[in-house]
């Protein structure tokens, strides 16, 4: 048998609604950046069986023509469902401190408002 | 035609390796729970075509069995496939300062390192353990607290 590598294996599947506008902005050499924040809520019963509400707050950065999509068709609270993988990042503070965030490269954002205008699906690109 | 309702998707599927070894601690009220990060390789070729490699690390959370599992087989460097979702998690810092970050709460683990398990054959085998006995996988337990069925 042949040996296996381990894969890069990195997939991340979300559906949620934007929490704010987005934000789109130009990288010096001109690609488009989107940026935006899913809320992505789940619905469970607690230990006295009450149904909970809870809610996961997630950034995502959207490239090149998703990023144009996203910010011509999206707004506050539209509701998407996104593919893509995670990406960390990490700094050090003025005052030297380590920090790192976590986000999602989306690979593809759908759209999913009932008659929405736009495309249905952005464009996948990377 | 009735409305539909948003579906309910947080899933995520990675394959990296423990940046350390995993430690697990008790929560108040007697729950084992582990923290580890995952690094995960990325290979891509960039606009001038150059290979490239990339690392996203992870960090990792898991609950109950599947915390002393992990204890129990993973060590740095192990590779493993998590399947969870994403949660965030907030806390404070010495000096007050309020941080938040995401992590992956683990509802599966697989172990893909081949070699023999470390001394683990007094007893029987953990429930969900594959029967050649050189990979594991292992599910989280059902959570009463932690119900997923919206019904």
């Amino acid at each position: 048998m042949s040996e296996i590598r381990v894969p890069g294996l990195n997939r991340v599947l979300l559906a949620g609604r934007l929490t704010r506008d987005p934000e789109l902005r130009y990288t010096p050499n001109g690609s488009a950046v989107c940026n935006f924040s899913l809320a992505v809520n789940r619905r469970h019963k607690d230990q006295s069986g009450r149904w909970q509400d809870d809610t996961t707050f997630i950034n995502v950065v959207a490239w090149q023509a998703i990023a144009e999509n996203v910010n011509k068709f999206l707004h506050k609270g539209s509701p998407v469902l996104v593919e893509g993988r995670l990406e960390s990042r990490s700094w050090e503070t003025e005052t030297g401190q380590k920090r790192s965030v976590i986000e999602i490269r989306a690979d593809s954002v759908r759209f999913l408002e009932k008659g929405e205008t736009g495309p249905e699906q952005a464009p996948e690109s990377d | 035609m009735p409305d539909l309702k948003l579906a309910e998707l947080n899933r995520v599927f990675l394959i990296g390796r423990l940046t350390k070894d995993p430690e697990v601690r008790q929560t108040s009220n007697g729950t084992p729970v582990t923290n580890f990060t995952i690094a995960i390789n990325r290979k891509y070729k960039s606009v001038s075509g150059e290979l490239k490699e990339d690392t996203t690390f992870v960090g990792i959370v898991a609950w109950q069995k599947l915390a002393e599992l992990c204890k129990q087989f993973l060590a740095k460097g192990r590779a493993v496939l998590v399947e969870g979702k994403m949660q965030n998690r907030s806390w404070e810092t010495e000096d007050g300062q309020k941080r938040s970050t995401l992590e992956i709460r683990a509802d599966r683990i697989e172990f893909l390192d081949r070699e023999p398990r470390p001394a683990a054959p007094a007893g029987p085998p953990p429930a969900g353990d594959s029967p050649d006995g050189q990979s594991g996988g292992f599910e989280a337990a059902p959570d009463k607290s932690d119900d997923d069925l919206p019904f």
